[in-house]
């Protein structure tokens, strides 16, 4: 009970923290509801509480809770001063309440299947600790090593690291364990699990604000519901492993860039959007190809201005690139300084005379993207359902602003072929283990996209 | 839903098809829940790690006779030293729960001690018994004379 009791208390500094660091970044312009709001915060709060741990081993300075929480008092305490020159920010308009007895029934349907699939995945992800085979073997044993040793150990990277598979992925979540099990001053591998259902939740609540911007309540619930209840997303939910918080970070990404390009080049948007960028590339290396797409997009948007390209475009463009530089230099700093490479993709065969003779991995790779498109036990039919769609709306769907979307999803299912060529891993086995948890990545943006195609101006 | 509201300014033929879609996805969503707690026996499971303490539940997740057996060598060999684990397959999930639960032990080419589950034997010189359990053996190497 004390360890729920402090877990809770935890989980609820660093949101706070979050939100600080959120109103700080975003100004006065940007209008967010507040569980929306909550809901971004959360997110940041892992990913900067994580890369403050990763300065404090930088530092030589243990992980105690009490002093990674700290510093950050400085923080609030200039947000106080700068939120408290500012004007009220107006919430965004609340939608008509719905006449049809038949709306409100569906609501109430579609709410308690929100529900339903959020208390799911709380139950299963906390009945039981940390089993499964990647969350065993890659994050939560250097969980383990930092909380035993209070920090990151000094021999940590030079040997430690090596004993256990891909020493090079990012510490994100592994960090953010180890700050929880600090705070609850125990191991306790089955309350810390609480993260991965509260990304889920997150996902969510930022995904139905973002529908509402564009439509009516039941809208944006059954597009929710949908997104709930996919089973794949669900699942992973509970089992430890990255993908739903990186899906968080993907998405949260994309929802923002969406709203610079659509409030004609909102600064405050564009910043939220590289750090939640950046985060992606701290939580997965997926997430650095999801960075490299991400600050494309912003530099083809500025360039495709031509003669009226002003000082602010340009500003913005570098900023965005500088932004996702800064916060994922530390750690790019440690893995070339302990020459800690990646064991499975080789950037340096991505040419074109090594890409022509890794063609044949083609074959395999769409094969098993074909398996994942048509069953439904991992997606229920939402991949069908989203091809139809595409093809029958394809001119709503190079339209603006839902072209950046389908342009991600596009580029991303691009890179995920590109490295399954520049693979070492046997392409049949790697293609079958991978495919689904990589579509996991984009699954938000999929569904976003699909709302977004399908809106008509509806009522309620 | 209402499915004018749904499929709003789409003909009757688009909207009638966007609400058996959604129908469908209702319908399969159902099959595939009741499927994953029935069919797949994951409430049985549920409800065995309802009562548990977290202990009991690792236990249970990682095999009673896996977990007993690694409770067993956390507390007959010395923290930080070099293992080997025999008798569980390298890269099967269970050689992973063993590293994990272990920990601080390490895996070691040149370990200190050879832990053996279940009828697995040390299968190198040079390492007598120094205990026994219920579900395995400990070996520890021989200390070169001075």
């Amino acid at each position: 009970m004390k360890e729920a009791v402090l877990l809770l208390a935890a989980l609820s500094s660093v949101t706070f923290i979050g939100w600080n660091v959120l109103r700080l970044m975003s100004g006065k312009n940007l209008r967010m509801s507040l569980p929306e709001t909550i809901a971004v915060s959360y997110g940041f709060g892992v990913g900067f509480i994580s890369l403050e741990m990763l300065l404090f081993y930088s530092m030589g300075l243990n992980f105690m809770a009490s002093h990674i929480l700290l510093p950050w008092v400085i923080v609030i305490a200039a947000n106080f001063v700068v939120r408290s020159r500012r004007p009220k920010v107006p919430a965004p308009v609340p939608s008509a309440p719905c006449a049809s007895s038949w709306t409100k029934a569906m609501n109430v349907f579609l709410a308690g299947g929100i529900i339903f699939e959020i208390a799911y995945a709380f139950f299963r992800a906390l009945i039981k600790p940390i089993e499964s085979y990647d969350a065993i073997a890659i994050y939560a044993i250097r969980s383990k090593i930092f909380f035993l040793a209070k920090s990151i150990p000094k021999d940590y990277f030079s040997s430690i690291a090596k004993l256990f598979p891909h020493a090079d992925y990012p510490m994100n979540i592994q960090l953010f364990e180890t700050f929880l099990y600090s705070a609850m001053g125990s191991l306790n591998d089955q309350l810390v699990k609480i993260i991965f259902p509260l990304f889920f939740a997150a996902i969510l609540c930022v995904f139905y604000f973002a529908v509402r911007r564009f439509a009516g309540r039941t809208y944006a619930l059954c597009f929710t519901f949908i997104l709930a209840s996919v089973p794949h997303f669900n699942n992973y939910a509970t089992n430890a492993y990255l993908e739903v918080p990186l899906a968080f970070y993907i998405f949260v990404s994309g929802i923002f860039l969406l709203r610079w390009a659509e409030d004609n080049g909102s600064t405050p948007a564009l910043i939220l959007s590289a750090v939640a960028a950046a985060l992606a590339g701290w939580t997965k290396n997926e997430g650095l190809m999801y960075c490299v797409i991400y600050a494309g997009l912003v530099f083809l948007t500025v360039a495709s201005k031509l003669g009226k390209v002003s000082r602010k475009d340009i500003f913005n463009a570098l900023l965005y690139s500088g932004i996702i530089l800064c916060i994922l230099l530390p750690w790019a700093l440690i893995k070339s300084k302990w020459h800690i490479v990646n064991d499975e993709i080789a950037l340096g065969n991505l040419n074109p005379a090594n890409l022509f003779k890794q063609l044949h991995k083609l074959g395999p790779v769409f094969y098993e993207l074909q398996k994942q498109l048509f069953g439904p036990k991992k997606w229920n039919i939402l991949w069908p359902v989203f091809i139809l769609v595409m093809l029958a709306n394809y001119r709503k769907v190079i339209g603006f602003p839902q072209r950046y979307v389908g342009a991600v999803i596009l580029m991303a299912l691009g890179g995920y072929a590109l490295f399954y060529m520049i693979s070492y891993v046997d392409v049949v086995f790697f293609a079958s283990k991978t495919w689904a948890r990589f579509m996991l990545d984009f699954l938000p943006l999929a569904v976003y996209l699909l709302a977004v195609t399908l809106k008509e101006d509806i009522k309620c | 839903m209402d499915s004018a509201q749904l499929s709003g300014g789409y003909g009757g033929v688009k909207s009638a098809v966007l609400k058996i879609i959604f129908l469908a996805w209702v319908i399969v969503w159902a099959f595939f829940v009741a499927r994953e707690l029935l069919v797949k026996d994951n409430l049985r499971d549920y409800i065995a790690l309802a009562g548990r303490s977290l202990e009991g539940k690792r236990a249970y997740v990682t095999g009673e006779d896996l977990y007993g057996f690694l409770n067993f060598c956390r507390a007959n060999v010395p923290s930080g030293a070099k293992v080997s684990i025999e008798g569980i397959e390298d890269g099967s999930l269970e050689r992973r729960r063993a590293v994990y639960y272990l920990y601080p032990l390490i895996e070691s080419p040149e370990p200190d001690y050879i832990l053996a589950y279940g009828k697995a034997a040390a299968g190198r010189e040079g390492y007598p018994e120094s205990a026994a359990g219920e579900h395995g053996r400990i070996y520890k190497k021989i200390e070169a004379a001075q």
